[in-house]
């Protein structure tokens, strides 16, 4: 059964295995050269008392960063290139017939046929991950660019290229299972993971945990370092909060001075503050445990689905 | 009964409904070990239907079917038992001759490596190359050592020989001949080419409309048909010994094609042997006309 499903499949495995060589090299290089310079701003600004701002040291890796974030869409890859045909070509070409009669059971050829895909997809996936993860070491600490519960940045790092990686691996082969043609598996793929990784992000991620509050002053409104601020209220001096602060809330001697640092200031004089919802940087594994929880039984209710449809189903 | 001296096939029926139309109906068959039996009958009689069903592809909507004394499912004896060629002999298309046996040899218990190399070696079948890049009729030659290397006690055949020139259609049908005197294996084999199944098959399952219309050895069947000319007479006039398939009337003449289940009496009847096609198509043609259609008039009518 493993023999089949290798002969079957090993070109999208060298095929695979050389585009993740190709993107390790390239991550290697530039992440060395990244945590070079990152040891020398440290310890330059250790030396200066000033770590500020980063941007001017960090920010040349733009490239590289756009590459980092163009990684969200491996798992995609997997699922439309490994996950849809997996099955859809063999009812394309009518060959689960020659499978389904060979002398091994129908659940056992696919339990072994889903197995593999599936286990390498948690494989590649780990790799991804454990390589944009250590390339992402020194912004991650710096908190820059972009700190690391931004859209884009979780998503890339951590445990989630594997959940992902798995998820829509499960779906591609669903898909194609319930389709039986291998284009059909794909667009419906591509169409499903996007929407649910969208709606997961946008409407479920916020809400994993109840987020946190405090009152901080008038444009500290970032938060604790590396946490993520889901809402602002501006808080005037009695308490009253403003769901839209206007310059007409502002207090007169406010309102009279020039935009600038300086208005800041005289708001914070006057006692005002500013009351933020967040999600501690604490809680940043916690989160990637949620996600790829609930990407995991997704990807197991996938294979349930289509284990039900193939051993019920007429060749 | 034990499955060691149960049938090689035993339905009783038998239906299969895809929607509301029924692919197969009403199917009875029982075919003895040992033979190798025509399935026929015209597109969309529900050969298919009934071979898949058999080879446990496919679950009946009604009725039962019993392979070699079990029913058709997923257990490793049954699978280890049929073995099963589809219509168009799907194949690994990037996988080579030599990759199917591999695999073959692993997924089966019985598997004969040699014999399936000696065969493919005798027909000069290249065993590297991948299997798109050969003729049609080394694929289904390749389908049918899979098949036959599988070692089954019931092999089942879908139009094997359907799309090959009739030089490779010999060529298959002569395998298929040598293997079946090899050991103990019944076969079916269906096709709508009857010429060629005349060559290799001792036994007969007619489809036609969905159900089963004749089912027997062939030399029974043969023995058991007659044509009968006469002079014309009412159709209502035809004695008891007599089934009539079919008849044809002229303005003087009564030509009937009849199932005998005694000796002719009448003497006026000329009677001759006939061919199995001309039986075959008989049958099929009750379909066309199914209430009393056992009657075409050709010429005026008194």
């Amino acid at each position: 059964m493993n023999t089949l499903v290798w002969r079957l499949h090993r070109s999208q495995a060298y095929v695979t295995g050389a585009a993740l060589i190709v993107l390790a090299a390239v991550l290697l290089i530039t992440g060395i050269a990244v945590s070079g310079t990152y040891h020398d701003f440290v310890v330059g600004c250790a030396a200066a008392h000033d770590c500020g701002d980063p941007s001017p040291v960090l920010g040349r890796d733009g490239l590289i960063t756009d590459w980092l974030l163009a990684t969200m869409a491996i798992p995609l890859l997997f699922g439309m290139f490994w996950g849809a045909p997996l099955l859809a070509t063999e009812f394309e070409d009518g060959t689960h017939g020659l499978a389904w009669t060979q002398g091994v059971t129908r659940g056992r050829w696919l339990s072994r046929t889903v197995a593999w895909p599936l286990l390498a997809a948690l494989v590649w996936g780990g790799a991804l991950a454990a390589l944009v993860t250590w390339w992402r070491a020194p912004a991650n600490a710096l908190g820059f660019p972009g700190v690391r519960f931004d859209t884009g940045i979780f998503d890339i790092q951590g445990i989630m290229p594997v959940a992902y990686s798995v998820f829509a691996v499960a779906l591609g082969i669903a898909m194609g299972t319930a389709f039986r043609r291998v284009l059909p598996a794909m667009a419906t793929t591509l169409a499903v993971f996007t929407g649910v990784r969208f709606l997961i992000t946008e409407f479920a991620r916020p809400h994993y945990l109840t987020p946190a509050s405090a009152l901080v002053p008038i444009g500290g409104d970032n938060g604790p370092s590396g946490s993520w601020v889901l809402s602002n209220v501006t808080v005037g001096p009695g308490g009253q909060r403003y769901g839209n602060f206007t310059f007409q809330d502002e207090p007169a001697a406010c309102r009279s001075l020039p935009p600038g640092p300086k208005e800041p200031a005289c708001l914070a004089a006057h006692g005002f503050h500013v009351l933020i919802t967040y999600q501690p940087a604490g809680r940043f594994w916690a989160f990637q445990g949620i996600e790829a929880a609930i990407f995991l039984v997704l990807a197991a209710a996938l294979i349930a689905m289509t284990f039900r449809l193939v051993l019920a189903r007429d060749a | 009964m034990n499955a060691q001296d149960a049938p090689a096939i035993r339905t009783a029926g038998l239906g299969k409904r895809y929607g509301s139309l029924w692919a197969l109906q009403d199917c009875s068959v029982s075919v003895p070990r040992g033979r190798v039996s025509a399935l026929v009958g015209p597109n969309g009689a529900g050969k298919t239907t009934l071979l898949k069903i058999l080879a446990g592809l496919s679950a009946p909507s009604a009725g039962e079917a019993a392979v070699l004394g079990r029913a058709p499912g997923q257990s490793a004896e049954f699978l280890n038992s049929v073995g099963y060629l589809a219509q168009h002999v799907p194949l690994y298309k990037r996988l080579s001759a030599g990759d199917h046996l591999d695999i073959g040899a692993r997924l089966n218990r019985h598997w004969d490596a040699g014999a399936a190399r000696a065969r493919l070696a005798a027909l000069k079948i290249p065993l590297g190359r991948p299997v798109a890049t050969l003729s049609g009729g080394q694929r289904a030659q390749v389908g049918l050592s899979l098949a036959l290397a599988k070692r089954p006690r019931l092999l089942l055949l879908d139009e094997p020989v359907a799309a090959l020139d009739p030089l490779a259609r010999r060529e298959f049908l002569t395998s298929l001949t040598g293997a079946v005197a090899d050991g103990d294996l019944s076969v079916i084999l269906s096709s709508h080419l009857l010429h060629d199944l005349e060559r290799v098959c001792d036994h007969l399952i007619l489809l036609a409309a969905s159900r089963t219309q004749l089912v027997g050895d062939i030399d029974d069947v043969l023995a058991t048909h007659r044509i009968l000319v006469g002079p014309r007479r009412r159709i209502g006039e035809v004695e008891p010994g007599l089934t009539v398939i079919k008849s044809t009337q002229t303005a003087r003449q009564t030509r009937l094609l009849a199932r005998l289940t005694g000796p002719v009496l009448d003497p006026s009847w000329e009677v001759t042997e006939v061919g199995l096609e001309d039986i075959v198509v008989a049958y099929m043609g009750l379909e066309a006309s199914p209430a009393d259609g056992q009657l075409t008039e050709i010429g005026a009518a008194q």
